[in-house]
């Protein structure tokens, strides 16, 4: 595992991102990868808030025509996160804290697809019905994934 | 209680954390790792110099009476090194230079940021170049 890990690290595409001075290496991708936090995160709260009873004038429609913009900023996240780790590989995957940001990715996931359904049905209504569970969920674990990744610069 | 109130106690509690933290998190954020307070100077040989992102390192072996001791320097972003002009051929393996920075907190570890890096007799590192802060590698 640690030397695959650090034969990703050595590879061309991460000594790019880890060493090109070049301000479309490392600065451009981790700029997209802070974009693409803000699509998601704020769209998914979006979603969230509505489930939990919030913002009721947006129907089943406004909601989920918010699930494609997620999928889509995440697809950006996923990319440009690998290509963060893959820099940095053997040191952050030793990292705790980075192990609970992939934990809390895997939960926020899981509730957003649980949610999904539910934007398209009756369970839409007024701060009711299943979806208060997975929205909790989701908000929790898209919160606790940006706090635990700017953490792993300090921990 | 209702989601609306639940909603104000989660806001001012991250608001109160957050807050809690600001010293921490201050001063560029080498407040954390680095004593400001506090001033050090290593003079020794460059072993290796670490152009890259996040952050660039400077390593620098000083001769101690108890053996030689390496100091680890944190620099900036390699896009922001390379502007001012520094390479890996500013400070090749075996370069004299002398540093002066805020030393780690870390217990018994030798650590340093926010350096000034001369040669030894104080003059600057870049050829020709005045001793200006345009002349020193940014800050974190």
């Amino acid at each position: 595992m640690s030397a695959l890990l650090a034969q990703m690290e050595a590879s061309g595409l991460a000594t790019w991102v880890r060493e090109s001075p070049s301000l479309w290496a490392y600065p451009t991708i981790l700029t997209l990868h802070s974009i693409g936090l803000g699509i998601v995160v704020g769209a998914s709260v979006i979603v969230d808030l509505r489930l939990l009873g919030r913002a009721r004038a947006l129907g089943s429609a406004d909601v989920s025509g918010l699930y494609p913009i997620i999928w889509w900023a995440f697809a950006v996240n996923a990319t440009t996160g690998a290509l963060l780790f893959a820099a940095d590989a053997t040191r952050k995957s030793a990292q705790p804290i980075f192990l609970v940001k992939l934990a809390c990715i895997a939960v926020a996931l899981i509730a957003t697809l649980r949610t999904r359904p539910l934007a398209n049905g009756s369970d839409l209504r007024p701060g009711r019905g299943t979806g208060t569970l997975p929205a909790v969920l989701s908000l929790l674990g898209w919160l606790g994934a940006i706090a635990a990744g700017r953490m792993m610069a300090y921990l | 209680m209702t989601l609306q109130r639940w909603s104000w106690g989660v806001g001012v509690a991250v608001l109160g954390a957050w807050v809690l933290a600001m010293p921490a998190l201050a001063h560029h954020s080498s407040a954390p790792f680095y004593d400001a307070t506090k001033s050090v100077e290593v003079a020794g040989k460059v072993t290796k110099f670490l152009i890259r992102n996040p952050h660039s390192f400077l390593y620098v072996s000083e001769t101690t009476p108890q053996g030689p001791v390496e100091w680890q320097i944190e620099l900036g972003t390699a896009a922001s090194l390379t502007r001012t002009g520094w390479t890996v051929d500013t400070l090749k393996p075996g370069t004299e230079i002398r540093v002066k920075g805020q030393p780690s907190r870390a217990e018994g570890s030798h650590g340093m940021c926010c350096a000034r890096i001369t040669r030894p007799d104080g003059s600057p590192v870049t050829p020709g170049g005045r001793l200006t802060e345009e002349k020193q590698p940014p800050p974190l």
